[in-house]
């Protein structure tokens, strides 16, 4: 390779770089912005930590609940997307164009899905992030990972549009991989979410 | 009605144009919330302003056309062949425009963060006229608190963090042997949000009720108090986050997946490494002061409650956590200040000093420990916050552990004076100014570290002494010396070595005469950030202000000197230096695309005094006679040695 | 080289120690901490001069001289055992340095049962000294009288943004914290009239807000007391109406009408 970029030593393009590591760029770099986006929680969680534990609040303020069995219910559907969006990588891999199709369109439809029941809830839920320190964490932890749902979102958007216009192969679908991390850390991030803010 | 091609080519005036569109965006959506929420008035100036903080630059960025490559992208288009159209600069007008060359992208950083380097300092001689004589001066308190916040804010947000992302960006690419860095429309992306931060918080001095006045520390609950202006801190301060992250998980994927072949890990130089450490703790830490200001904008715009202590029995918020949080970030930040600035002077002392490295692995080492010890200290900020009193103990105890992986460095570098042949010019001069320098800012943290001690000094101006003598003796040092050093590389032109050496001397003594009797102002109770202060303290602090305006003045010497040698300075060779690392073996300036063919690297970086010993080669591996992975000792590809004249392509 | 070294700590030491650094020392613990202190500089002094003077003496010996432009150093690459040196020292000054700080810390912290309690509540801009007397009355004074030798508690507390409490002469400071109720301990021990200082930023008025600290003898203290009529409870922890939001907010996106 390297003697191949000494052949054509013209000014006209960069030459090759040299690949000094297995794993992809792209891949390395969604790895370390989950770190920031985990550390990102973190602070949120830190929040959380010192209004509830630290200050000894009640959880959930008094006179407030808590709507823990839709939120589990849209929990197992946000998992059940980790699953199709499996399913699409596992296809493609496989050079499977409708499975990538569809995976990705479920994903989708299962994370839009998963935001809808989250605004549904905040409508319903009785209480304004104003009303006390323990409504604000709650707005603050469940919205901060609606904002990384809408996020993913928009890339699983990308992805979809992509795969319909043809792109991805059985040998190229980093594009898809990639945005398919992301989408699992949220999913996972969810549960996180879930049992501090929910269940315990 | 057709949009003239210049309205729709990415550029400034479409930029201009997206801005008018931005600011139309946030009142539309501003006042159709508040119709919606049945609010009063509809129309409502702050709210307006809050929401066009964050659309404006926003849309301001997608205008330039830092983004029109990913919108092409994300339409699902065929994927357009990189054309380089958008690489390197042949006019002065292409360091004005989205730019994917890590080596203009690193000039327009390094000149970006100087400018505001000459703000930052010339608010700083407001601060010291103001503080000349006792009792109120030409400053009301409350202009005076924005002065010093705005100061700080500046010179650590503008100019330190981004100065050394500039200098890595133009230089660490080089360095690995890569032809670019890993995601060159992410790094363009990165450099333009640091003007935005930059103009959003000088901005916030035309704010009603001034500019932000909370230090750059913006303690809530004070900073959820404060007028409109606070918000323009705290806004600025995402983007400027935003910024340091994206170029940090750039420098990591680079370094890790773009060295050239030979380059093991214990080959880099330390300058490498050194953004190595501190691109993990960029990574890691910046999301804590993101999150905290995000706490801060909800508590004063949409009046969240997570620093309200009155909201009733069983419902308050907790202040001291925005502390936790925001020095959770703001303690690894100073290390993000620093270990830079010690990769640059690692360059520096073994190329002037014509010796390796004394104890290189010692060196790389420690600037990990200095990240892991980095995540362990922050409450050392904290002493007298009136948080729980136990946490204090762990906290002095690894605090003042830092200062072992940080000996070793000195110690190192001192060794590797010794014996050597010093060239003492002006890069060589700033480096040894640090290294006495920081070592006393070094020394007085450690006394900080001392949780009775600190419990006297805390909030006085013997803080302020330390803030200088670790921010000036050592960043600022290590940045000169850095700027010096690269120069010719960066402009292909020599500077002026005769008003270097007296730019390094004003600044040197004057620079203590300032900050060295704050030390003892300090401790006799003088507090920090105020206006007005009590008549003993008078002398020391005309003595204080009148250095202050010389160190002041020598930095224009620094100014005179970069423009005009830029301008007509001579031009300078391939290798000025007789240096070993890659960065030299090419032309200064550096071909566009940094090398015709991606070298090899056969031996340690530093092999100065070993007989033949080169780092890089032009030759592929394959003719490269192989060399055990992680060598340091230069023993080996001796016969490939050519010298840097005949290295350099152009 | 040495011999320049141990000069410049033999010199630098007593120099370090003359200077006056501390204002008058007002209390035991302030008694502790300027010991402290001493101690601090007769162990950086050397440790700075150490720098100093290889800097200084590698300047002079080994600068560049004429002819020597090509010239390069020895290819000295380390040296284990110097590095185990520069690495162990410091770690045993550390120790020393963090296990002495600790014992001042406790012993500055030392609770004694028969202290006085002095609650210090702090608002934009002023101090609120209180005296409980026995059937929770209250004695409040804008100044801050002591009695000499008497060991006090303060119990401070902020009813809007962070403030803080420092007496240089006492060398004891803390932060007075919205909602929380912070504990710091002195015992004066010289008659005089100090200033209390805030040191928490907490607005335009941070510099200017002080107040008078006296220390008086016991008896004069006593009779001070008597001559104060007691008044109900101060009004500790309980806020100015809508304390969050003292001084001019922004109105907020949704607006301050519905701020809770
Ligand atoms: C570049 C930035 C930088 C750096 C590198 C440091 C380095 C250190 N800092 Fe500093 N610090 C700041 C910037 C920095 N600091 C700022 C801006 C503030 C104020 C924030 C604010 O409130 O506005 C601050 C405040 C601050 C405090 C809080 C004071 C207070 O507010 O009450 C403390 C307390 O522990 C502290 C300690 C230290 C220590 C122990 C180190 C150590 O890393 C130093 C280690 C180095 C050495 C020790 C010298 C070399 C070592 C040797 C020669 C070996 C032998 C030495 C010994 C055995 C002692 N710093
Ligand atoms: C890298 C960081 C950095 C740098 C370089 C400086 C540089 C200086 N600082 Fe600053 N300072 C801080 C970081 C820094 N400071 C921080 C973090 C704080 C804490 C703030 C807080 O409490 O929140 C602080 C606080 C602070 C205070 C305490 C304020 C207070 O607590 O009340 C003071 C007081 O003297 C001060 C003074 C100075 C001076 C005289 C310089 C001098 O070195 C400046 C020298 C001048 C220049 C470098 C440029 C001068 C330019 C010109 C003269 C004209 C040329 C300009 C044009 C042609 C456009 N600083
Ligand atoms: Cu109250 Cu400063
Ligand atoms: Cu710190």
């Amino acid at each position: 390779m390297e003697a191949a970029s000494i052949a054509h030593a013209d000014h006209h393009g960069p030459p090759a770089a040299h690949k000094s590591s297995r794993v992809e760029a792209p891949t390395l770099g969604m790895l370390l912005f989950i770190i920031s986006e985990v550390m990102i929680f973190g602070a949120f969680f830190t929040a959380y930590f010192f209004i509830r534990v630290v200050n000894h609040n009640p959880w959930p303020a008094s006179g407030t609940k808590l709507p823990e069995a839709v939120a589990g219910i849209n929990t197992a559907i946000l998992l059940s997307s980790s699953l199709t969006i499996h399913w699409a990588l596992t296809s493609i891999k496989r050079g499977n164009r409708f499975g990538l199709k569809a995976g990705m369109v479920t994903t989708f439809l299962l994370g839009l899905t998963f935001l809808a029941v989250q605004i549904n809830e905040y409508v319903h839920i009785g209480f304004a992030p104003h009303d006390s320190a323990q409504a604000t964490v709650f707005y603050s932890l469940t919205g901060l990972h609606g904002a990384h749902v809408f996020i993913g979102l928009c890339m699983l958007l990308m992805v979809t549009v992509r795969s319909f216009r043809g792109h991805y192969s059985a040998e190229h679908h980093q594009g898809m991989e990639v945005p398919g991390i992301y989408w699992h850390f949220v999913d996972i991030m969810w549960v996180i979410v879930y049992t501090t803010v929910y269940v315990i | 009605m057709a949009i003239p091609a210049k309205l729709r080519a990415p550029g400034w005036y479409r930029a201009a144009m997206f801005d008018v569109m931005g600011l139309g965006f946030a009142f539309g959506l501003t006042v159709l919330v508040r119709w919606l929420m049945h609010q009063h008035p509809v129309i409502d100036g702050n709210a307006i302003t809050i929401v066009a903080l964050i659309a404006v630059p926003l849309f301001f960025l997608v205008g330039l056309g830092t983004a029109d490559y990913w919108f092409y992208w994300i339409a699902g288009r065929p994927t357009r062949p990189e054309d380089h159209s958008s690489h390197g600069a042949h006019t002065w007008r292409d360091y004005f425009r989205v730019n994917t060359d890590h080596k203009v992208i690193g000039i327009q950083y390094t000149v970006t963060s100087f400018f505001f380097l000459l703000v930052g300092g010339l608010l700083a001689m407001l601060i010291r006229a103001q503080l000349a004589k006792p009792g109120m001066q030409f400053l009301t308190p409350e202009q005076y608190n924005g002065v010093f916040s705005v100061h700080a804010t500046v010179l650590i947000f503008l100019f330190v963090i981004p100065v050394f992302a500039g200098l890595a960006n133009f230089v660490l690419p080089l360095m690995i042997g890569a032809p670019d860095m890993a995601f060159p429309r992410l790094n363009a992306l990165s450099y333009w949000m640091l003007p935005i931060a930059g103009v959003l918080m000088l901005m916030s001095f035309l704010a009603p009720g001034g500019s932000f006045a909370a230090g750059w520390t913006a303690y809530a609950p004070l900073s959820t108090t404060m007028p409109l202006g606070q918000l323009f801190f705290t806004i600025a301060v995402q983007f400027a986050g935003a910024s340091s992250i994206a170029t940090a998980l750039n420098f990591l994927v680079t370094i890790i997946t773009m060295r050239a072949p030979g380059m093991s890990f214990f080959r880099m130089p330390l300058l490498v490494w050194a953004n190595f450490s501190t691109s993990l703790l960029v990574v890691i830490a910046t999301p804590f002061i993101a999150a905290s200001q995000f706490f801060v904008l909800l508590d004063t715009a949409l009046h969240f409650h997570f620093f309200d202590a009155f909201v009733g029995a069983g419902k308050n918020g907790n202040v001291i956590m925005y502390q936790h949080v925001f020095w959770f970030y703001s303690h690894p930040a100073v290390y993000i200040m620093m270990l830079p600035g010690f990769g640059i002077i690692s360059e520096v002392i073994a190329v002037k000093s014509r010796k390796p490295i004394f104890g290189y692995r010692m060196m790389a080492f420690s600037l990990l420990a200095i990240v892991v010890l980095g995540f362990t200290v922050w409450a050392h900020h904290m002493f007298v916050s009136g948080m729980a009193p136990w946490i204090r103990i762990p906290m002095m105890i690894t605090t003042a552990i830092i200062a072992i992986p940080t000996g070793i460095k000195i110690f190192s570098w001192l060794a590797t004076l010794w014996r050597g042949v010093l060239h003492l010019d002006t890069p060589m001069l700033f480096a040894l100014g640090f290294l006495t320098m920081f070592t006393l800012g070094g020394i007085s943290g450690v006394m900080l570290a001392m949780i009775p001690f600190d419990i006297h000094v805390s909030q006085t101006y013997f803080i302020v002494a330390h803030i200088h003598y670790v921010l000036f003796g050592g960043s600022l040092f290590t940045i000169f010396a850095g700027v010096y050093y690269w120069f010719p590389k960066m402009t292909g032109r020599m500077f002026d070595e005769r008003l270097g050496k007296w730019h390094f001397w004003m600044t040197f003594i004057f620079f203590n005469l300032t900050f060295g009797p704050m030390h003892l102002i300090g401790i006799q109770g003088m507090p920090r950030r105020v206006a007005e202060y009590a008549e003993k303290f008078a002398a020391w602090n005309l003595f204080i202000s009148l250095s202050s305006f010389v160190l002041g003045a020598s930095t224009l010497i620094f100014l005179y000197n970069i423009v005009a040698s830029w301008r007509w300075g001579p031009r300078a060779a391939a290798n000025p230096w007789r240096a070993m690392t890659l960065e030299w073996q090419v032309s200064s300036p550096p071909p566009i695309f940094n090398f015709d063919a991606v070298p090899t690297v056969v031996g340690g970086p530093y092999e100065y005094g070993v007989p033949g010993a080169v780092h890089g080669i032009f030759k592929p591996p394959t003719e490269a006679r192989p060399v055990p992975a992680g060598a340091v000792a230069g023993d080996q590809g001796g016969e490939f040695r050519t010298p840097p004249s005949q290295e350099s392509h152009e | 080289m040495v011999v320049i070294g141990v000069i410049g700590v033999v010199i630098g030491i007593p120099l370090a120690l003359v200077i006056p650094w501390f204002p008058a020392d007002g209390s035991t613990q302030a008694h502790n901490i300027h010991t402290l202190y001493d101690v601090l500089l007769i162990v950086s002094v050397p440790i700075f001069v150490v720098v100093e003077t290889v800097v200084l003496y590698s300047v002079w010996k080994f600068r560049m001289k004429p002819g020597e432009e090509e010239k390069d150093g020895p290819p000295i690459h380390g040296n284990t055992r110097l590095e185990v040196v520069w690495t162990a020292l410091p770690a045993i000054l550390i120790v020393g340095l963090c296990g002495y700080a600790y014992s001042v810390l406790r012993s500055n912290e030392k609770t004694h049962p028969g202290a006085m309690v002095v609650n210090v509540t702090e608002r934009q801009f002023a101090f609120q000294f209180a005296y409980p007397q026995s059937g929770g009355k209250q004695i409040l004074s804008a100044a801050l009288y002591l009695p000499q030798g008497r060991p006090v508690v303060f119990h401070l507390t902020s009813v809007d943004v962070i403030h803080s409490f420092f007496v240089p002469e006492f060398s004891e400071k803390l932060d007075a914290v919205p909602g929380v109720t912070t504990t710091v301990r002195v015992t004066p021990t010289r008659l005089g009239n100090y200033p209390a200082e805030c040191t928490e930023l907490c607005g335009a008025g941070h510099s200017l807000m002080r107040a008078a600290v006296h220390v008086v003898t016991p008896t004069t203290f006593r009779t001070w007391l008597i001559h104060q009529k007691p008044n109900g409870p101060p009004p500790i922890g309980t806020p100015p109406p809508n304390a969050s939001q003292t001084g001019t907010t922004p109105g907020g996106i949704t607006g301050g009408s519905n701020a809770g």
